[in-house]
Parts: C-alpha cells; structure tokens; sequence
C-alpha cells in the first residue's frame, strides 16, 4: 500500500510525486500534523511564520518520527518555499485538507492542527486572518466535526486566539491558544517558545526523552514570562490549555486540577513517538518483564512522593535513593537487552 | 458621645442674600471698599493698602480698616496695622467691635499673645460678627499653654461641633473657625480631620474668595502628608493671587515635601511679600539646616523671632541649628525659651526631631520624638516619627509598634500608612545572614540576589574596615526592593524617590537590580556606596555633610572595582568650563538646592574628585582626619582651614586648576561643544544636516563632538569603514569618555561586525574596564571573546562576572559562566553560577538541578550533590544522566554512608 494523497486536495504535482514515494503508512494509530500559516502582513512576520512552521515540520517529521506524508503546510504564498508549501493557505484550501485529513485518520489516529499568523476577534468573532476570507473558530469547529480520532489537538499560535477554546473545546481534543482572550491582540511570543520546545529538547523537563503536549505549552509559557520580565514590559499574552473539554482554558495547567492530565500523556510525535524507549509492548519477554519492574519502581516512586510531607526527611531521601538506584539498574538492563536483539 | 458634624448646611443661601444688601446699600464708599478688596485679594497689596487708606481718609469705616489691617498683615506690617486698628478702636469707629479679632490676630502674629487674647475676648463678648474666629483663635492660644488649659481649649473647641450642627456657623470665615476647632478634636478622634476638611470645604463653597481657608485646607492635606491635593490646593489659590505669602509658602512646603529644590525659592518669595512672616522665615531656617548652612539657618530664625518672640517653629530651628553645631547653651536657651511658650513642647521636640533625621542623626531623632510622645500622649506624629526612625536605626519591631499606635491614633497619616503597608510586605521577605550582615531579600529573588550580595557586601566591609581604619558595628542590615515605589517608601515615606539607595547608617536600603529595566543602574557599585556612606557616618558620629559622604562614597566605588562609579561627561565639563559647578566651598548647593537639573548627577562626581585631588596632594590620611574634624563638631571651613591648611575660595581655584589638568583633552576638544553628546545641556537646537556635519568634521579634526556626531550618523548609515577615522580621531581627543555612546563602544561594534575580533575585543574590554555598567558592552564582549576561541575564558569570565553585578537575570549567561569556570577550574564560582542557573526557575529544573550535582560532584561535595540529584530525579525519575550520577555518588561511598 503506498501513501494516499489527500483526496481531492490541490496538491503540486512535484510534491504528489514525493508524497506517493514516502513510506508505507497505516490509518491507524498514526499522527497527522497540518500546518496553516495565515497573512503575515509584512515581510517580516511571514518569514518569522515560515521560520516556525518549517522548524515544526522538520522536527515532526525528523525528529518526532511522524511521516513526510501525514504533513501537510499550507500558507500565505507557496512560492516562498515550493519545496515544503503544499498550497495556499485559503479558507476554502484550509477547510478542504482538514476534511480530507479527518476522512483518512483513523480514530486510534492522532491530529495535530497548528494555526500561525494573525488572529482578531472583530465583533466577538475570533478569527484566523487569511489570504481571501478569513477562517473562523466556527469555520474551524464546522471542518472538524466530522473527526473520529481519538485525540485532536489544535494549537493556535495567533494573536487574539483565546476565544478559539470555547468553540472548539469538546472530549477528546486539546486546545492551546497563545493569548486568554480576543482582547490580546498584540504580536504573540508563544510560538516562538513552542516551537523551540517541540525542536529541542529544551521543553522534556523530565527527561524522558520526549516532549508532551504539557511540556511544550509550560515551557512556552515559562520563557514568554521571562522575556517579557526581563524587557521590564507587561506581560500582554497568556497562553491557555484546555484538555477536559469544559470550553475553559487554563493558563498554568497541572494534571492533579482542572487541565493537563491529558496534555502531558499527549506526545508531538503520537504513540509511536512515546513508546521509543519504552518496551512495554515488547515481544521479548525478558524485557517485557523489565519493563513491568520499571513501571512499578515508577509508581513507587510516585507513592513515595505522596508521602514525603508525612516523613523526615533523611528517611525520605534514603528510600527515594533505593528506588532510584533499583530504576537505574533496571533501566541498564533494558538498555543492554535492546543491544542484544538484532 | 458626642456625634460628629451633621450635613448640610441651611443658612448659607440667606447670608449671600444678606451680604449683597448690606453692599448695595453703602453706594459710592462700598464700590471704592469693593476695589480696595479686589486689588488685595489680586495680590496687588501696594495699591489696595492705598485705597484702603484713602477710604479712611475720607470716611472711617470699619471695613476699611479691617481691609486694611488685613493687606498690611500679608505683607508683614504687623506692628503698623495693631497701631491703625488700635487708634480706630479707640476712636470708637462705627462698629469698631468688627476689629477685636483682626487685632488679635495681629498681636498674635506679633507673639503678643496676652494682648490678643484681650482683642479676642472682646470680640466674643461684644458679639462681632467673626466672633467664632475669635474664640477658636483663643481656645488655640489656651492649647499652646498647656496643662489644664488645654482641656479647657479641648472642650471649647467640642463645642464648635454644637455650633455647626444648630447651623450658627454661617459665614465663611465662621465655618472655617468650625474648620479649625475640629482639626484639634481629631488627636482625639481621627475621623473628625474628615469633618474639618469638610467644614473647609463648606468655607470654600460659601465664599471661594476665602483664600485663607483654602491655604489652611492644603496645609492640612500637607499634615497628613497627601502632597498631591496640597499642591492643587495651593495651585488654585495662586491662580487668584499669585502673591498670597500663605500659599506660597504651602506650595514651598508642598515642594519640600516631593524633595524638589523649588522650596527655597518659594519661601523666598514668599517672605518677599511678606518679610515678617514668621513661619516662612522658620521654615526657610529648616532649610539652610538641610544645607548644613548653620550660620544662615540662625539668621533666619532670629529674624522670625524679631518679629514674634514666642514663635515655637522659629525656636525649634534655632534649637536644632545649635545643636547641630555644639552649641550647648544655645540648644538649652532655645528650649527654654520654646518651653516657656508651649510647656508642653510636643510640637517643639517633633520638629528637633524631623531636622535631626533629615540630617541623618537617626537616634537623636528617636530620642526627641520620645520626648514629644513622653510629653503630650496625643501626639501621634511624634509617634511616628519616632517609629520611622527606629525602623532606620534596625529597631524593627519598636518601631512597628509606634507606627501602629500613631496609626490607630491618625489614620489619615499617608506616610505611617505606607509604611505599614511596605512592613507588612517586608514580612513576607526573607532573612538571612553573613558574618555581618543581615539581608532582608524578597523571597522570589532571595536565592539569585544572596549568591552575589553576601560575598560582595562581606567584601566591602573588609576593604572599607581596612581603609577606614575601624569596624562600624554589625549585623548591618540590608534591605532590597524589586518594587522601587517600596524601596521608596523605606525611604521616605511615599513613592517617587529617584535614589537607588540609602544609608541610615546600621541599615541600608536599595533596589534590587529587578526594580529598573536591564542595564539602567549597577546593583554592585550601589551597595558598595551605601556601605561606604555607613563608615562615614559611623566614624563621623553621623556628622559628616552630605557632600562630603556622597562625593566619598563615590570615590569608594572607584576604588572598588575596575569601572565603577560615576565617569566624566562631556557635559560635565561643559559645565565646569561654563562655571556652572557648585564651588567645593559650597557643595552641598549642588545637592539641596540645585541650579538645575543635572547638578546634582555633576555634584557626585565633582564630589568624588575632590578627594580624588586630596589624596593625591595630602594623602587618605587627611581625608580620614577631615571626617574625625566632622565628628568633633567642626563645620566644612574649618575643616579645610585645620586639616587641609587651607582657605576654602583658595580650595575653590585649587580644585578648578586640578579639573583643568586632569581633563586637558577632553576640555580642548570641548571647546565649542555644549556637550550635548551625552544628552546634557544640549539646549535642544536642532542637529546638523549630515552634509554639514560631515564637513564640520573634516574642517575641525579637533572638536570632539562633531568628530563623535559624524562618527555615529555615518555608523547609523552602515558605513562602517567611513565612521572608523571620525570616531577613532574622538576617542583620542576625549579618552576619557566612556559613556553609553562614546566613541570606543561604535568602534567596538564596528569591528566586531567586520569579523576583526582582537580590535573588537581590545575597544570592549578597554571601554568595560572603565565602565562596568555599559551591559550591552560587557554583552559584546562576551560574544567576541567567545567568537575568539577557548583560550578567552579568563576574559569572558571577567565579562561575565561584571554583568552579574548589572543584570543577573540572565539565565542563559549562568550557563555559560558556569561552563567557563568549570573549564577554568574554578569550581567553587562554578558552583554559584549552577545556583544562580537554579535560582531562576528554569523551566528544566531537573536539568539544572543535575548540572548543580555534577559541579558539586567535581567539587568534592558528595552529600550536597546526593541532595541536588535526588532532587532532579523526584522531578524526572527516568533522567539517565542523574540516574548516572546517583550510581556515581553512590559507587562513591561507603556502606551504610548516606
């Protein structure tokens, strides 16, 4: 089976090409990543959005191992860059790729859209601007009804983008906006951070080896903070996150209150991403059980923690010190049984 | 109890109804009274005083005379107007019972107080029309004399609030005697100051010509130091008459209060009007105190006290001018004699109090606002001010005491109000400690700031103790404010102080380098300055004038390290070559009383140069000596004429011959200029066009501006190559300047652009080396001497090093000076430097958290790292390269070693 183009999409006839030659890909349990990239106005925010868009696809795609073929960029003028451009990013172009990327995906399939540009939200209409009409949250919300997928992320990266999370906000879909509300209209830093956080390693502040969806969104947040702090001016941007679907975004999310439980298992790259250096689905068995052992020093672990208030603290460092060197031995023991196998 | 006053008024429509009759119905006489009224109330007191006089002349009319005698008070005729009223009173004018009051009040000015109370009573008993002034004018006069009359005045002036509630305070003038009855009941029940400032307000309403209420109302706003409406207040009245002494004299001490300079000229003018004006001229001795001009202060307080020997503000000015001065007996006769007047001396002792604070003698003020306190319970701006000034002398919770009870006791006090606020958010601060000193640090910063702050200060006290020859006592307390309005408030009570620091002596204050935008002040050298200000007061016995420690302090940064403290300017010696600087005879001009704005930026570094040159002709040892003359009580003549051996217009041209020599090249190539090129004193003509100032510069290779101009504008074009000889040819007419645009910094610039990194590197270093807070220098530097290879480390690590002490929020710049140190093994710095990294939150906290273990590790710290990296894990258990180190740490001990 070779790569599907979109159906019906106005796809260059170079890059069809290229798009047929990519690896074989399944519907299921894939990650799709589509890039929209709208008006930048002036020389230099189109190139600052090309900048963050092309940095995202590669990451996604070298990186994040998500395949060539399941991106997508439309923006403002291909002719910019023909090589990695698929179309213009007019409503109607953007509409017809989120359908067709909505048809294809399967629903173990998981779909980032990230929104660059411009937004407003003119007589209470949140809005990203277009070349042509401009494409509203309604518009946005209306190409994405029909998904099936079991997670949707949309991020919008855009100025005036808060108001985006109520209308999209629903089960099974993460949405993060780089301002609070229609009212933040100035040109946003977020995309900036979020970006970097996604292309380096930078936002894996667990050290994991991959980047959740809360990882970026908090370290983006963190390094908008601090630059605004360090220019001595007022922070005019507050970035949100909204993943339980109550059409309210959290500014500083955390997994134990109202946001961020499922941005932070939400990896850039989909499952397949997260489960680099995971062996849990192993077929060796010897690993299978190594795994098992880590994943239960893991929870050890995270009891400990839970008990730390309740514990002095020389006994709570020499237990936490013994699971610790157990999950440093059990993670060499993976790591040697994974150069064993061919 | 008795309620307070009950709103609103009912008569005041029928008294304007009553006014405008009894005015028409005098013809021809009331239309010439009108004139003479509306030339004095203008301002125009020459004129209205002659018509006033020709009404009399003609037909001897009691409102003549009371105009009269009013026009002849506010410009100070007091004596003249007793006389005038006295005669028409015992000519037995018409209605001659309307001028008891204006006669109290002009023997009261006279300090005449028996006499007045006479005038006064009369006018009470014979029911003239202002008699409610009379009698709060006499329940005032029982007030000032202390013991039981004091209650008896209490109780007359409670009986005002039954007036105004039976609607018998009618007038303007009757409601602003309503005003001043309740202003004293608020010592007793604060919200009654509410009541008297509506009664003024009521006054105001009812007559606005009723200036005199509308100056009383801004004083009262200035009492309860709200500076803003004072100022308006004093504005408005100004407006229609520009020359009402009263008001003047409101918007000096309104100016005092915002610590501009203008309240000099304000009072002069003032007593230009009025040159008997007693509160002008005591106020104006407070001033020439704050001068540390004694001989001035006195004149002007025995002036005040020529014209009304009881004046307690003037004797209070003349205590405090003796004592600052040694003089014993002229202290005691002073007191004395104010304590005859007021037995009570609250308001005398506040006063001695406030002088002694504003120049710097903290425990003497906590000691004569205890007397205040012990004298009269009800004083709660002794209170205050006593609080105030523990908290300056690091008695923080006695302090906190008497600010809450003068608070409870007067709420309306702005400046007890903020700080107790600010106290309330230094509680949330935290505190730790050196060997000594004490660090009071906001708990969001407290981690960064301590790494640098505790060693520098540390250091400080080592090198000053060496240099000064003796160990102040310790802990000294050190308090730093990421909010200037807070830091602010330490200070001084409000906010809108431009300082960056302050020493009280045992406790400093300071912004903390977050408080202004990056790269505007240098924390380092900041500190450094305040510390140094604290060995001179204590070796001084908090003696020392301010030029003299500010000048040093200064000069002490210098010392300090390469780059700090103030630099040259081609302003600066634009305005000595333009004889603009305060004569060394007579700095503390340049500081107080400015002749304009930059004076007091030029008087620092004037200062610092002073001993700059005696050190250099007579050694630190004369220095030293001048601050132990301070100390015994010798004033900054004698100072120079026993230390020095010198006269001080003689020290005035030694200085000028030293600046001459000293900044030969600089004053040549600023021969033409009006150095505007740092912004000073450029008189806002408008630039060149290019064309002209390229051919300026090619016509004069000798004048620094038009070389540095030419330079710039060509550098802004991006012809870098063009710009390099104007600028190179001013950095060799000006070396010494290494200001924000001077020449060095574009070149630098320039060469780094061009890729010629050793010319880049060598402009940089030079112009840090001597200005250690240019940051986007010290930044430059960093880059190149990066771009120029690992054998620069020393190099950047100095840079770096210096911008902590600028700009320490940088995380990025941690990182790679904790990598540069680790290379150049020095890890004990490199350790700071991973604590700083820590210290800012990054948002890979267990990142940094591992680098810190690792660099503890080298360190030989092993528990310290074991701590450190089970910190990182309980963030991120699967972190390979913690998890590592942990195995490390742990391979590296022995069993059951932990």
């Amino acid at each position: 089976m070779g790569a599907t183009p979109i159906p019906g999409a106005r796809v260059r006839p170079g890059l069809l090409a290229a798009l047929l030659c990519l690896p074989l890909t399944t519907a299921a349990a894939q990650t799709h990543l589509v890039v929209i990239s709208g008006l930048g106005g002036e020389t230099r925010y189109r190139e600052r959005f090309h900048e963050w868009a092309v940095t995202l696809l590669d990451a996604a795609t070298k990186t994040h191992g998500i395949p060539e073929g399941n991106t997508i960029y439309l923006a403002e003028r291909p002719a910019l860059a023909p090589q990695r451009i698929h179309d213009r990013s007019t409503k109607a172009n953007v509409e017809r790729v989120l359908r067709e990327v909505g048809e294809q995906a399967g629903t173990a399939s998981q779909v980032f859209i990230v929104l660059i540009g411009h937004g407003s939200a003119r007589d209470g209409v949140p809005k990203l601007n277009l070349p042509g009409p401009d494409l509203t949250a309604h518009d946005l919300a209306a190409a994405l009804s029909g998904y099936r997928t079991s997670t949707l992320v949309v991020v919008n990266l855009a100025s005036a983008s808060g108001d985006f999370i109520p209308i999209l906000s629903g089960p099974n879909r993460t949405v993060i906006t780089a301002t609070k509300s229609g009212r933040e209209r100035n040109e946003t830093r977020f995309g900036t951070y979020f970006v970097q956080s996604i292309a380096t390693d930078a936002g894996d502040v667990d050290h994991d080896g991959h980047v959740s969806l809360l990882e970026a969104f908090t370290y983006a947040r963190t390094e908008v903070a601090r630059s605004y702090e360090q220019e001595g001016t007022l922070l005019t941007e507050h970035a949100l996150l909204d993943d339980n679907g109550d059409k309210v975004g959290s500014h500083e999310p955390d997994p134990s209150g109202a946001d961020g439980a499922i941005a932070r298992t939400l990896v850039f790259g989909g499952p397949s991403a997260a489960r680099r250096g995971d062996p849990s689905g192993a077929q060796d068995p010897v690993l299978a059980t190594l795994s098992r052992t880590k994943q239960s020093l893991e929870r050890a672990i995270a009891a400990l923690q839970q008990e730390k208030q309740r514990m002095a603290p020389d006994e709570y460092e020499q237990r936490l010190e013994d699971l610790l060197l157990q999950l440093a031995s059990t993670n060499r023991k993976i790591r040697e049984r994974e150069e064993q196998i061919p | 109890m008795r309620t307070s006053i009950t709103p609103p008024l009912r008569f005041v429509g029928l008294v304007f109804v009553c006014l405008v009759s009894a005015c028409t119905s005098r013809g021809h006489a009331q239309a010439t009274l009108d004139e003479a009224h509306t030339m004095v109330q203008g301002g125009d007191y020459a004129a209205g005083i002659a018509a006033y006089r020709s009404l009399l002349a003609r037909d001897a009319s009691w409102q003549a005379a009371h105009g009269l005698a009013q026009a002849l008070q506010a410009t100070g005729q007091y004596q003249e107007a007793a006389s005038m009223l006295r005669a028409h009173i015992a000519d037995s004018i018409t209605n001659a019972r309307q001028l008891f009051t204006t006669l109290g009040e002009t023997l009261r000015a006279l300090g005449e107080h028996t006499q007045a109370e006479d005038a006064f009573q009369r006018a009470v008993t014979s029911g003239a029309r202002d008699r409610l002034t009379a009698r709060v004018s006499l329940a005032e006069l029982r007030f000032e004399r202390g013991g039981d009359e004091r209650d008896v005045a209490m109780a007359t002036f409670d009986e005002f609030i039954d007036i105004y509630n039976r609607g018998e305070a009618r007038s303007s003038a009757d409601l602003a005697a309503v005003a001043r009855a309740v202003q004293y009941l608020g010592r007793r029940n604060p919200q009654l100051f509410r009541d008297a400032l509506r009664a003024y307000d009521e006054a105001i309403a009812a007559d606005s010509g009723n200036l005199d209420a509308r100056v009383a109302l801004g004083t009262l706003f200035l009492q309860k130091y709200n500076g803003a409406d004072a100022t308006h207040m004093f504005q408005s009245v100004l407006a229609d008459n520009p020359n009402h002494p009263g008001a003047r004299l409101g918007m000096a001490l309104a100016k005092h209060f915002d610590g501009s300079s203008e309240a000099f000229g304000l009072t002069e003018r003032s007593i230009e009007i009025n040159p008997n004006f007693v509160a002008a001229r005591a106020f104006l001795a407070r001033l020439y105190i704050d001068l540390e001009d004694y001989p001035r202060a006195v004149a002007q307080a025995e002036r005040a006290l020529a014209v009304n020997p009881q004046a307690v503000d003037a004797l209070a000015m003349l205590a405090a001018a003796s004592l600052l001065v040694d003089d014993r007996a002229g202290f005691t006769r002073a007191r004395d004699r104010a304590l005859t007047t007021d037995p009570e001396g609250a308001t005398f002792f506040i006063a001695l109090a406030e002088v002694c604070a504003r120049n710097r003698l903290y425990r003497r003020a906590v000691d004569f606002a205890n007397h205040a306190v012990e004298r009269d319970s009800l004083a709660w701006r002794g209170l205050a001010v006593r609080g105030l000034n523990r908290l300056r002398v690091a008695e923080m919770a006695e302090g906190r005491r008497d600010l809450e009870r003068a608070f409870a006791g007067d709420p309306y006090d702005v400046w007890t109000k903020n700080t107790l606020d600010l106290l309330d958010v230094v509680d949330g601060y935290r505190t730790t400690r050196s060997d000594r000193f004490e660090f009071v640090l906001d708990p969001k910063e407290a981690d960064l700031i301590a790494l640098y702050l505790e060693p520098l200060a540390e250091a400080a006290y080592d090198s000053l103790s060496a240099h000064y020859g003796f160990r102040p006592p310790t802990p000294i307390r050190v308090e730093v404010y990421p909010r200037h309005a807070d830091f602010s408030v330490r200070t001084m009570g409000l906010v809108g102080l431009g300082a960056l620091g302050v020493s009280f002596g045992q406790v400093v204050a300071m912004d903390a380098p977050s408080a202004r935008p990056p790269g505007q002040f240098h924390w380092g050298s900041t500190l450094w300055h305040e510390l140094a200000h604290t060995f001179h007061m204590e070796r001084s016995r908090y003696r020392v004038p301010r030029w003299f420690t500010e000048g040093l302090a200064v000069f002490e940064e210098r010392r300090a390290r390469p780059g700090w403290g103030d630099e040259v300017t081609p302003s600066f010696l634009v305005a000595f070559r333009q004889g603009r600087l305060a004569p060394v005879s007579d700095l503390n001009q340049g500081f107080m009383r400015p002749a304009y704005p930059e004076q007091v930026i030029f008087s620092y570094y004037q200062a610092s140069l002073v001993f700059e040159m005696i050190e250099a002709e007579q050694g630190w040892d004369a220095i030293l000596r001048m601050l132990d003359a301070y100390r015994d009580g010798a004033s900054t003549p004698q100072v120079f004429r026993t230390i020095l051996d010198i006269e001080p217009t003689d020290l005035d041209r030694r200085f000028n011959r030293y600046l001459e020599r000293r900044f030969a090249a600089g004053l040549a190539a600023l021969r033409h200029g009006n150095g505007a090129a740092d912004g000073g004193g450029g008189g806002g003509a408008a630039p060149p066009s290019p064309e002209a100032l390229a051919r300026r510069a090619r016509a004069d290779t000798t004048d620094f501006l038009v070389q540095l101009g030419y330079g710039r504008w060509l550098f802004g074009q991006g012809q870098y190559q063009e710009a390099l000889p104007p600028l190179e040819r001013a950095r060799e007419l000006f070396p010494e300047y290494v200001g924000p645009d001077s020449p060095s910094w574009y070149l630098g610039r320039i060469y780094q652009a061009e890729g010629r990194l050793d010319l880049a590197a060598r402009e940089l270093a030079g112009l840090t080396a001597r200005n250690a807070k240019h940051l986007p220098a010290l930044r430059s530097l960093v880059e190149v001497e990066e771009a120029r290879g690992p054998g620069q480390d020393p190099s950047v690590a100095r840079a770096l090093e210096a911008l902590m002490h600028v700009y320490p929020y940088d995380i990025g710049l941690h990182e790679k000076l904790a990598g540069v140190y680790r290379t150049l093994g020095e890890g004990e710095r490199a350790i700071r430097e991973r604590r700083a990294v820590l210290a800012l939150e990054p948002v890979d906290r267990a990142g940094a958290l591992y680098q810190l273990a690792r660099e503890l590790q080298l360190g030989g710290r092993p528990a310290a790292a074991r701590r450190a990296v089970l910190e990182a894990l309980e963030t991120a258990p699967n972190y390979q390269d913690a998890l590592d180190l942990l195995v490390e740490l742990q391979a590296g001990r022995g069993p059951g070693e932990s």
